[in-house]
């Protein structure tokens, strides 16, 4: 498993930094009261994750994710954080009692099952890693994948994308009627 | 042809299991709808990270592929989310994920 | 000929469903006039097929018509045939005849009833079903018109339904029949299973005794059940709820003389059990005394007539059960026609006083209506047995054949009928001078009218001024020590098992005619010209008043227990299980619907905790699993 080489220290200092940055940041993301600083502290995460998937020889979609995810989908979450402003009456967490405790259990009991099945069972078949040439992973890769094999992926992932946009500009057009009383919710 | 250098894949996919339960834990836990769709991306990233771990484990491009559909679908998914997030404020409506119950039986 | 035969089958049936199909459409009388033509159509079709039976010489006179086959079980066929022989035609004749007069007779009687256009369609429906009975070719079809008869009576007692006297008669009157025919359906079975056929033939066939004393008792029972005979007698006179004419022609004339035909027709299994046909003779035999005893207190016209009808049929039984078969059917025919005219006249009486069936408030008629008082007293006469009346040359043959069945036993029941002859004397004449003698009483003064001259008048008076007619010359056909053609007539169908002797005959005439004089003398003295008073001894008083306390038998012994039994699983079972399930179902389903509702919190994150847990649970098991 520790196979000291020059290249192999170098990876495993830049994983070990780029791991904890992710997992700090994501501890951030959901530790918050403000939503600014979440979301900063997601965009903090999303570039790690783009770190650790360089390591994984996969330059597209790493390059992809700091592009799309953290210079488009960030920035519309900054925007509407700002719009909406200081408003942040929620408290940090309420409601049932029994909702925090089953929320710890259920969010541990996903963590250790993932764990547990990654160190006991898998070990064997995630020991040896497959060898990759050069292209694995290059946009020209991808853009092949897309085109060939996946083209069906591509094709609904496009229409996915064209109903999004719909229903955001249906979402944010602004109404002709002045804004109603608020409704009662309780 | 190259082996994969550092870690092995199973530390990749500690991170994401951690990751996902993060996320997990935040869906479940805070009452600001922003702070839920944030706990969202951090889950979906999770499991964006275990598939890009198994693509490079297993040599094969379809992880890749999936992993930026997955990305696409986020996305989407973020501009909905927002959308409704605006309009709620709009409306004057609270901001409280727990105010808006009624759905209730 | 066959072609008359099913032309007497058909057109009342056909007429029936003119009627009900007709509606409203039809004026009340039309209908009345459809069912009575429809009868007459019958009786020519019965005429002509007894030409054509008279034209054939005897070994020859039986001629089965199938209008196809009916049903078909396995190795078991049955057709839809009709027989046409001696017995039936002669059956038909009586039938489709006194039918007929009745029927007319009923237009009269009916009129202004509300809902006329029902009964009329009954009576046709009634005298289809009696004379599919008598013309049924094989057992099966015996039963299905034994059965509509039954249904027959029971819509026709229950006539006036507004009335919970009727409705109750016809209940009991129809429970008492489904008795009968259930005893009838068993004693099919075993003639089903030994002998594969439900022909009229296979009677004759070899069965072991147990067998045929089984069938034959079976037989018995229906027989008992529709003839209303000792034990299961008690409907009748609860069945005088219904109208006069459906009294006259259901439960005089026709359908209670079924059972006699049965016996008659089954004859052959009789034979081979010849206790159960002693008990026939029997059960007649005290029915004829039990009834005669009755009757000497009723008060209810009708009820008289119905006991007397009860005790005549006991001599019909009697004919039957030694053996003379051809003498209980004759004498099944002049009790039609007396009795149908007894029971006619006596519905002009109560026409005439208001509907008042109460003998008591009745006296001193004879004035006021005259041709009905000499019809009633024709009919009386010919009851009793006098000579030359119908009735005197039918019912000492059946003593004589009594006397000559042997034994101890014959000559019980000659004792028997002849004390019942003395008893017959001395109710009908009762009756008789109650109502006819003496001046009339206060009830008849303020109430009598006198018929009306028109069609109602005519449709009334003419039906029993025929039966009046035949009740003195109907029994002109025979007289046993003489001529007999009655007897020839039905001799290929059923062959008298015992020839009295001469001096049987004329003894048993003799003695008749005697007790029967009698019992008038005697009757005339306490009643007519109030010499005697009537001997009053309470406790016979009593039980003849209570009709023998079978009805009160009956309640204690069937009905009290189920009624106990039925609310003892209502009370048991019924309620807390079957009632009350349902209703704890939906008590318990809403509660538990309310206690999923308590999951429906309303928040988002309750939801997703519960996403989270399962996903977490699945894992867990997928793990396991692989």
């Amino acid at each position: 498993m520790l196979i000291a080489s020059a290249g192999n220290v170098l990876v495993w200092i830049v994983w070990i930094v780029a791991a904890f940055a992710c997992l700090g940041s994501g501890i951030a993301v959901v530790s918050f009261s403000n939503p600014f600083y979440s979301a900063l502290a997601l965009i903090g995460n999303l570039g790690s994750l783009a770190v650790l998937y360089l390591l994984l020889n996969a330059e597209f979609v790493a390059a992809a994710q700091v592009l799309v995810y953290a210079g488009a989908v960030m920035v519309m979450f900054l925007f509407v954080i700002a719009y909406i402003g200081p408003r942040t009456e929620s408290p940090w967490m309420g409601g049932p009692s029994w909702q925090a405790a089953g929320a710890v259990l259920a969010a541990g009991a996903l963590l250790v099952e993932i764990v547990v099945v990654i160190g006991l069972k898998a070990s064997g078949h995630l020991a040896h890693s497959e060898h990759v040439d050069q292209t694995f992973g290059t946009p020209a890769y991808i853009g092949r994948l897309f085109l060939t094999d996946h083209l069906l992926a591509f094709e609904i992932t496009s229409i996915v994308l064209l109903v999004a946009a719909i229903g955001g500009v249906i979402l944010g057009a602004h109404s002709r009627r002045s804004p109603e009383e608020v409704p009662s919710l309780r | 042809m190259t082996a994969l250098l550092g870690p092995e894949i199973s530390w990749y996919l500690a991170v994401s299991g951690f990751l996902f339960a993060t996320g997990a834990l935040g869906v479940l836990l805070r009452r600001n709808p922003l702070i839920v769709l944030l706990s969202l991306e951090i889950m979906l990233n999770g499991g964006n990270l275990a598939l890009i771990g198994f693509s490079r484990n297993l040599g094969d491009g379809g992880g890749q592929i999936f992993a930026l559909a997955v990305m696409a679908v986020a996305a989407s998914e973020v501009v909905v989310g927002l959308g409704l997030v605006v309009a709620l404020n709009r409306k004057r409506v609270t901001l409280d994920v727990d105010r808006l119950n009624t759905l209730r039986g | 000929m066959v072609y008359g035969a099913w032309i007497c089958l058909l057109s009342p049936l056909v007429a029936a469903c003119a009627i009900t199909l007709g509606g409203t459409r039809q004026s009340r009388r039309a209908a009345g006039y459809l069912a009575t033509a429809s009868c007459f159509v019958a009786f020519a079709g019965a005429v002509a097929a007894f030409i054509g039976l008279l034209g054939r010489q005897g070994g020859d006179r039986q001629i089965i018509s199938t209008a196809w086959t009916w049903i078909t079980g396995g190795s078991y066929q049955s057709g839809l045939q009709i027989l046409i022989d001696p017995l039936s035609v002669f059956m038909m004749l009586v039938v489709s005849g006194v039918g007929a007069l009745i029927v007319w007779y009923s237009i009269g009687y009916m009129d202004g009833d509300d809902e006329e256009r029902r009964y009329f369609a009954y009576m046709a429906l009634f005298v289809f079903s009696m004379l599919l009975l008598v013309q049924a070719g094989n057992l099966l079809l015996l039963l299905a018109g034994w059965g509509m008869v039954g249904l027959s009576s029971y819509l026709l007692i229950g006539y006036w339904h507004e009335r919970p006297s009727a409705v109750a008669a016809a209940k009991k009157a129809f429970v008492m029949n489904a008795i009968g025919d259930a005893t009838m359906a068993l004693a099919f079975f075993l003639l089903i299973q030994k002998g594969n056929s439900l022909e009229f033939g296979i009677l004759g066939g070899q069965f072991s005794s147990t067998v045929a004393n089984l069938v034959a008792l079976g037989l018995l029972g229906g027989a008992v059940a529709k003839s209303a005979q000792i034990p299961l007698h008690t409907w009748l006179p609860d069945a005088m709820e219904g109208p006069t004419p459906v009294s006259a022609l259901i439960h005089a004339a026709t359908m209670v003389t079924a059972g006699v035909y049965l016996i008659v027709r089954t004859h052959a299994i009789f034979e081979q059990a010849p206790k159960i046909a002693d008990l026939a003779a029997g059960l007649g035999a005290l029915t004829l005394l039990v009834a005669g005893l009755i009757a000497l207190v009723q008060v209810d016209i009708k009820r008289v007539i119905a006991y007397s009808t009860m005790s005549q049929i006991g001599y019909m039984f009697v004919g039957a059960g030694v053996g003379s078969y051809p003498n209980a059917m004759f004498h099944l025919m002049t009790h039609a026609f007396f009795k149908a005219l007894l029971f006619m006249a006596a519905g002009i009486v109560i026409h005439a006083l208001v509907n008042e069936q109460d003998i008591r408030k009745m006296g001193g008629l004879r004035q006021l209506a005259p041709k009905t008082y000499w019809a009633f007293l024709i009919g009386s006469l010919a009851l009793v047995g006098i000579f030359p009346f119908a009735g005197f040359f039918s019912k000492d043959s059946i003593l004589a054949a009594a006397m000559a069945h042997g034994g101890w036993y014959g000559y019980l029941l000659w004792a028997a009928g002849l004390i019942g002859t003395l008893l017959t004397g001395l109710y009908t004449f009762r009756l008789f001078f109650i109502v006819w003698w003496g001046e009339p009483s206060a009830f008849v003064r303020e109430h009598f009218h006198p018929l009306r001259r028109d069609v109602v008048g005519i449709s009334l008076a003419i039906p029993v001024g025929v039966l009046a007619v035949l009740s003195v010359v109907g029994g002109w056909i025979q007289f046993s020590p003489w001529w007999h053609p009655v007897e020839t007539w039905l001799q290929t169908v059923a062959e008298p098992l015992v020839s009295p002797e001469s001096w049987q005959e004329w003894l048993s005439i003799a003695l008749s005619l005697l007790l029967g004089l009698s019992g008038i003398a005697v009757a005339w003295s306490i009643y007519g010209a109030k010499r005697l008073a009537v001997p009053r001894i309470a406790w016979a008083q009593r039980t003849l008043e209570h009709k023998f306390w079978f009805d009160e038998a009956y309640d204690a012994v069937f009905y009290e227990p189920a009624v106990f039994f039925a609310n003892l699983l209502r009370r048991g079972i019924e309620e807390p299980i079957i009632s009350d399930s349902g209703r704890d179902l939906g008590d318990d389903t809403r509660d538990l619907g309310g206690l999923v509702a308590r999951a429906q919190t309303g928040l988002v994150r309750t939801y997703v905790l519960a996403i989270a847990s399962s996903v977490a649970v699945l894992a867990v098991v997928f793990v396991i699993v692989k």
